[in-house]
């Protein structure tokens, strides 16, 4: 870009040069131009292969279309209309809020918790550190498998230590329509907290220990230096975990998929993977659309929201 | 990306409709001598042997012929061939692996009428031909017709000193099983009367097949008795949970193979894959089949099972040579073929049998697969099947985990049927 513009300039300058403040705009497109050329490639990707089937899917949520239908066809609201009225979609809504609620707070308690555990010297740091954040890079698959393994209602360590704790009736897991989903939020939580512990033990690197020296010197108690020095100094970090946390939540899948399948019945069956099944195994394309499209109001409404919060708190 | 799952499959196949709508079909040869590459869409051939099978034996029969598969992934096989299908593509044979696919491509004009062809084949020993039947007209003629019997393991029977399972009705097949329901096997595993597996079709399939019952219909309480009989049985130990079978994915072939189970109601694509576990020494199983217990005696046997079929491209390149393929694959060549394999062909006759050496040589076993019976459909074919068959699953699910009463369990999956699928 910049090379296909030198020879224009000399044949510019035998006329009469150019006020100050056409200059200074040549100057600043030129330089918009420099930085779009930069992101470009970046940019060519993304369009290509997220925003334009974004923008489709838009589309799509508004027709019918199958592989068994030729041309989608616009129908208008009624893949809403029949979405409102299919109760697996409320359920599968529900269920998907229900995750939400039970892991975001679980994992960033549990993550922050092991992230002070691990801050500071203790024999074998390294070994820990890296032994809990080994689920997040374990296969999926291997996970759920063990995990329901563990839940075996009749044979399963988790009920055998129960019963041995006296407990009569310990609860069928994944396979009772009340303890699926705990059960399946016990799984994600093992599986995501080594990931968020490592942001969070970022975070707390960058807390200056001059801080607590001090607030030892005034006579602080640990509490309260949690209370007043590492919770403030956390919050950049506590807000991008939230929302990393957040969307991956409403985006649950896989997870889900191989633990329970959405059952028993549909006591865990989430919304991504209703999109899959109507989507993909259904061939519903319209329809699936329509679902995604709730579903991406429903998680890009919860980031904004988060994102007002903070700004409203860091204003204070 | 996850989220929009569905558009990226929509752009693809816009991708796929734009991609093919470019290639201009070119006219086949005329000379039915000429060298011939024949297409044929086939899934997972590696584990599917039925098909190397048909081509070696199709090609040994019409040497100008060489067979060139279109390999599909199983899972995708009904996506990928409409996807083609509406692309114009001209892959001459097309498999249809279930009938509810078939009736789609049909209404869609997508298949070569065969009802001359079907006219000329000796159809009294031909099963599982009706469900392909569309207003007396035929567009796929099935080749293979799976079936459900009752396998049971003979050692485990002697043991107990039982007769074997010949011609039962449910109550006693329930008795039975709680019988033989003793012991634990070399590894110290439960051995356990029987075992049904987590499919809804152990329970409803099969209850719909004897007792007329119509799935799609809404109205469940021909189910009631075959719920009941599971769950008595599970409850009394006598076969594993389903929880536990659901939680641990547990393969119904490592069931009855490792001698945990000495009975299981299964289908006959099984008997190819035992006699393939004890060839390899992986499994020393005494087996035998017998006929599916029944709900009264002495009235035949009725279970249910489902066809596979070959159908012609409307487009097809060489249609005349994909027709014979059908016919050849249909009649009692292409049966011998697959029969040499341990797959259930469609046609029957003594020769066929005769080349099904995979059977256990005793008379209960050659009686249960050659006595005359009547096979059903496993679910019934229309636009509603596979919404219904969701909600049955699910249903399924909860009637087995015990979270449902069998009654309130059939009344919400036929009041869910009722209201939301159209």
């Amino acid at each position: 870009m910049v090379i296909s513009t030198e020879p224009a300039v000399p044949a510019m300058r035998t006329r009469r040069p150019p006020a100050p403040a056409t200059r200074a705009r040549r100057r600043t497109l030129r330089s918009i131009l420099t930085g779009w050329s930069f992101i470009l490639p970046n940019f060519l990707g993304f369009a290509l292969l997220t925003l334009v089937p974004m923008v489709f899917g838009l589309a799509l949520s508004f027709m019918d279309w199958s592989p068994w239908t030729d041309e989608p066809e616009w129908v208008g609201l009624e893949n809403f209309e029949r979405m409102f009225r299919n109760s697996t979609f409320w359920i599968a809504l529900g269920n998907t809020v229900y995750y939400a609620v039970g892991h975001i707070p679980l994992t960033m308690a549990v993550a922050l918790g092991l992230a002070l555990l691990l801050n500071r010297s203790l024999a074998g740091l390294g070994f820990f550190r890296t032994a809990f954040f080994l689920p997040y890079v374990t296969s999926l698959v291997a996970v759920a498998v063990v995990w329901n393994m563990l839940f075996n209602p009749t044979s399963g360590p988790i009920n055998q230590f129960l019963l041995a704790l006296g407990v009569d009736d310990p609860p069928g897991w994944t396979s009772s329509t009340a303890w699926a989903m705990p059960a399946v939020i016990v799984a994600s939580v093992w599986r995501d907290m080594g990931y968020y512990m490592v942001l969070f033990l970022a975070g707390l690197q960058t807390i200056p220990t001059e801080l607590y020296e001090a607030a030892k010197v005034d006579g602080a108690n640990a509490w309260q230096r949690f209370w007043n020095i590492t919770l403030p100094g956390l919050r950049p970090t506590t807000f991008f975990v939230l929302i990393m946390c957040t969307v991956a939540s409403f985006k649950i899948f896989d997870l889900i998929v191989v633990m329970t399948d959405g059952g028993p019945g549909r006591a865990t069956i989430v919304l991504s993977q209703l999109i899959y099944l109507q989507g993909i195994q259904e061939g519903r394309f319209g329809f699936a659309s329509a679902i995604s499209l709730v579903l991406f109001v429903l998680v890009a409404g919860f980031t904004v929201l988060q994102f007002q919060l903070q700004r409203r708190r860091e204003a204070r | 990306m996850k989220r929009y799952p569905s558009a990226l499959a929509a752009i693809a196949t816009a991708a796929a409709v734009a991609l093919a709508g470019c290639s201009s079909p070119a006219t086949a040869p005329a000379d039915p001598s000429g060298p011939v590459t024949l297409t044929v869409s086939a899934w997972n051939l590696e584990s599917t042997p039925e098909f190397r099978a048909l081509f070696d034996a199709f090609e040994a029969v019409h040497p100008n012929v060489t067979i060139q598969p279109v390999e599909i992934l199983a899972e995708d096989y009904p996506e990928k061939v409409a996807t083609m299908l509406a692309g114009g593509d001209t892959t001459d044979v097309l498999t249809m692996k279930n009938v509810t696919d078939y009736a789609r491509y049909a209404s869609r004009g997508q298949l070569l009428d065969l009802t001359d062809l079907v006219g000329e084949l000796p159809t009294d020993k031909m099963a599982g031909l009706e469900p392909f039947d569309i207003g007396g007209k035929y567009a796929a003629v099935p080749y293979r017709q799976d079936f459900w019997l009752l396998y049971y393991n003979k050692k485990l029977f002697d043991a107990a000193g039982l007769p074997h399972p010949d011609q039962l009705t449910w109550a006693q097949y329930g008795e039975l099983a709680k019988k033989l329901t003793s012991g634990t096997t070399a590894d110290g595993q439960k051995v356990y009367g029987t075992y049904h597996h987590t499919w809804r079709s152990v329970v409803q399939a099969i209850a719909a097949a004897q007792t007329g019952g119509d799935q799609l219909g809404g109205d469940y309480g021909f189910m009631k008795s075959q719920y009941e009989l599971a769950l008595d049985l599970q409850r009394s130990g006598a076969a594993l949970d389903y929880g536990t079978a659901r939680t641990q994915q547990v393969n119904y072939r490592s069931m009855f193979e490792t001698g945990q189970t000495a009975m299981l109601p299964m289908g006959t694509w099984y008997i190819a894959s035992i006699k393939a576990a004890i060839a390899s020494g992986k499994s020393s199983v005494d087996w035998g089949v017998a006929p599916m217990p029944q709900l009264a005696p002495g009235a035949g046997t009725t279970t249910f099972g489902s066809p596979t079929a070959f159908a012609v491209n409307e487009k097809a390149k060489n249609a005349e040579v994909a027709k014979e393929f059908v016919r050849f694959a249909a009649g009692e060549q292409g049966a011998k073929a697959i029969a040499a394999i341990g797959v259930v062909p469609a046609f029957r006759s003594d020769a066929v049998t005769a080349a099904f050496t995979a059977l256990p040589s005793d008379e209960l076993s050659k009686k249960a697969f050659t006595e005359d019976k009547k096979i059903v459909l496993e679910m019934p074919v229309s636009e509603t099947t596979s919404d219904v068959d969701t909600i049955l699953t699910e249903e399924h699910s909860l009637i087995m985990t015990g979270e449902k009463p069998v009654d309130d369990g059939l009344r919400e999956a036929g009041d869910r049927v009722k209201n939301e699928v159209r």
